[in-house]
């Protein structure tokens, strides 16, 4: 491509809270992100980090009333998301940027054939008609790679990978520029896992589709991602490509992370696991929301929360730690 | 489901089998009835009244299940008086469901405001007995078919309203609704395309169910001389018209009585029977 690579999508300083009968919890804190056009990121974090919030704050679908953004701006195609109607919003919905969930086994509707299904979101924004529209339904299957002839199956016909299938012939059906895959396979088993990784992937080249990856699953970033956000307790705490982030982790919180994945090969050694629990999101400490856990914090650390620091030009880190050793050499 | 599992459940529920062919028979009956039967429904006779039933003695010219005060042959008017009842019924049915769906959908999927201000009128409404609340409509509108169609429906709404809302509220907040938003679907969309084809099982079983207890519900109007005007036949108003009669002339009220008991048998069956044809999981 000749012409520069545009931001699909730039998250400036975006904070979520939810207002629920037992206080105010803070889901995401100030969070910045990029994708580039046909960039694969991944969102890597544990349960309760923030990570679903920011892809429903994407779409403008936080559960109401509760879900509340309170700071920041979306950016879709250098659009100002908050902007634009609600109408609008629908209309960019499935079709500039679409969404693939976690469970294939609750997100079909059960009283649809999977073509009529498939069909409806042609239907909703290209105006097609019925029969066309089915027709379209039957080759959006053929390349998630399914027969054409089971447009006319419904969901219960289907295993629970082939549905997933369907969920993404469904998310692509559009030709979206945004991609949201929110965990797509933490409900299949791991054979299945690698083929739809495998298709995620496949897909996203050809189509050119920029690809924000949710999971906690590592090995699926490293497989499918170009770069990766370190997600935790609603902030992003690392940011950089997957080589140097996995290969050479900076903040205290990735290198545990990295650190408690399982070994295969080598002597049997208990599982190292980073120290404490997961933040609580309802009374999240002040500053650096990893001190109570972090084995190198500081007195400033609980003071402030620390600012990203550059560690490449690719590479940064949300931690004072390097501040403080390689003050001189940050490279902007 | 396929077809052949579809038949093949029909088959094996008796509920469903009896009621079905309870409800064929009766249909047929007011149907064909007064076309075979010679007697008109209106034309007294009256030095043939008070016959008690001749039964098939003189084939179907005789008065089969007799004659009453006026020298009516009575199966004629059973049949007859059964289509207005059945006529009443439907109608009552199908504008009760589309006001009770509506009103239920919107209650359980927009919550809140709405739910509250639609569930309170139908508590409200509850909480007066049913057959007093249209013997109020009635007194207020006038005895007419028409009227006691919207007396019915008045009635039933709040039933199709509140088993609606429940049902919608289940289903949209599964993750299929959540998925077809994000698709970019509308409310509208939503409701009626994705939300109403999950609830159209309890609908079809609460339609079924219903149409016995409107049935039952007009003929107690009629009784009370608030339904049906007078020449016209209804199994109330024969009921009511033979009591005076029940020691010397009994088969005048004991006709009108078990057509209408069968009726509603029949719809309650064909009810339960659908929901066990639909829904094998959902048992009581």
């Amino acid at each position: 491509m000749d012409k520069p690579l545009k931001n699909v999508l730039e998250i400036k300083n975006l904070s979520v809270e939810y207002h629920t009968d037992f206080g105010v919890t803070h889901a995401i804190d100030k969070i910045n992100l990029k994708i580039k056009r046909g960039q694969a990121m991944g969102l890597v974090g544990e349960s309760g980090s923030g990570k679903t919030s920011t892809a429903l704050s994407i779409l403008r679908l936080l559960p109401r009333p509760a879900g509340i953004k309170t700071n920041g701006e979306i950016y879709f195609n250098e659009q100002l998301l908050d902007s634009i109607n609600e109408k609008k919003m629908q209309k960019l919905r499935g079709n500039r940027m679409s969404m693939i969930f976690q469970n294939p086994l609750t997100s079909l509707n059960p009283v649809f054939t999977v073509g009529e299904q498939i069909s409806v979101v042609f239907q909703n924004h290209y105006k097609m008609g019925k029969r066309e529209s089915l027709v379209r339904a039957g080759e959006m299957l053929e390349v998630v790679g399914i027969p054409r002839n089971r447009i006319l199956d419904y969901p219960h016909q289907f295993s629970g990978g082939m549905r997933q299938r369907v969920g993404i012939a469904m998310g692509l059906a559009c030709n979206p520029e945004l991609l949201i895959a929110d965990e797509p396979t933490t409900a299949l088993d791991v054979t299945i896992q690698l083929q739809i990784i495998e298709l995620i992937k496949e897909l996203q080249k050809k189509y050119e589709t920029s690809l924000l990856m949710i999971t906690h699953n590592l090995g699926i970033i490293s497989e499918l991602c170009s770069v990766v956000s370190v997600m935790y307790a609603g902030t992003i705490v690392e940011y950089g490509t997957v080589r140097e982030v996995f290969m050479n982790p900076q903040h205290p919180y990735t290198i545990g992370l990295l650190n408690s994945l399982p070994k295969i090969v080598g002597e049997r050694n208990k599982l190292t696991a980073i120290a404490g629990s997961a933040a609580n999101a309802n009374n999240l400490p002040e500053g650096c929301k990893f001190y109570p856990r972090c084995p190198h914090c500081m007195e400033q650390c609980k003071k402030d929360f620390p600012p990203f620091i550059h560690l490449s030009q690719s590479h940064s880190a949300a931690c004072y730690l390097y501040e403080d050793k390689s003050g001189g050499k940050i490279n902007e | 489901m396929s077809k052949k599992e579809l038949i093949r459940r029909i088959v094996r529920s008796k509920f469903f089998m009896l009621g079905f062919i309870l409800v064929m028979i009766i249909v047929i009956c007011i149907l064909a009835g007064p076309r075979i039967l010679p007697h008109d429904a209106m034309t007294m006779n009256l030095s043939d009244r008070l016959i008690s039933p001749q039964w098939f003695a003189k084939g179907t010219n005789g008065y089969i299940m007799g004659t009453d005060a006026l020298g009516q042959d009575l199966l004629t008017r059973l049949f007859v008086g059964g289509r207005t009842s059945f006529l009443i019924a439907l109608f009552a049915v199908l504008g009760g469901s589309v006001l009770g769906t509506f009103m239920g959908m919107l209650a359980g999927y927009y919550g809140k405001k709405w739910d509250t201000l639609i569930m309170r009128i139908g508590d409200v409404q509850l909480s007066i007995n049913t057959t007093l609340l249209a013997i109020v409509i009635a007194s207020i509108l006038g005895a007419s078919v028409a009227n006691l169609i919207i007396i019915m429906i008045i009635s039933t709404w709040v039933k199709f309203a509140r088993v609606l809302r429940g049902e919608v509220m289940m289903i949209k907040n599964k993750e299929f609704i959540h998925a077809s938003r994000v698709l970019g679907a509308s409310n509208f969309h939503i409701m009626f395309r994705q939300v109403l084809p999950n609830v159209t099982t309890p609908l079809i079983v609460l339609i079924s169910q219903q149409f016995g207890q409107i049935i039952l519900l007009e003929a107690a109007l009629s009784f009370l001389g608030m339904g049906v005007p007078m020449p016209q036949p209804s199994w109330g108003t024969m009921i009511s018209e033979g009591r005076q009669y029940l020691s010397t002339a009994p088969w005048i009220v004991v006709a009108p009585g078990i057509a209408l008991m069968t009726t509603v048998v029949a719809f309650n069956f064909l009810g339960d029977g659908i929901r066990d044809v639909l829904d094998p999981k959902m048992k009581h």
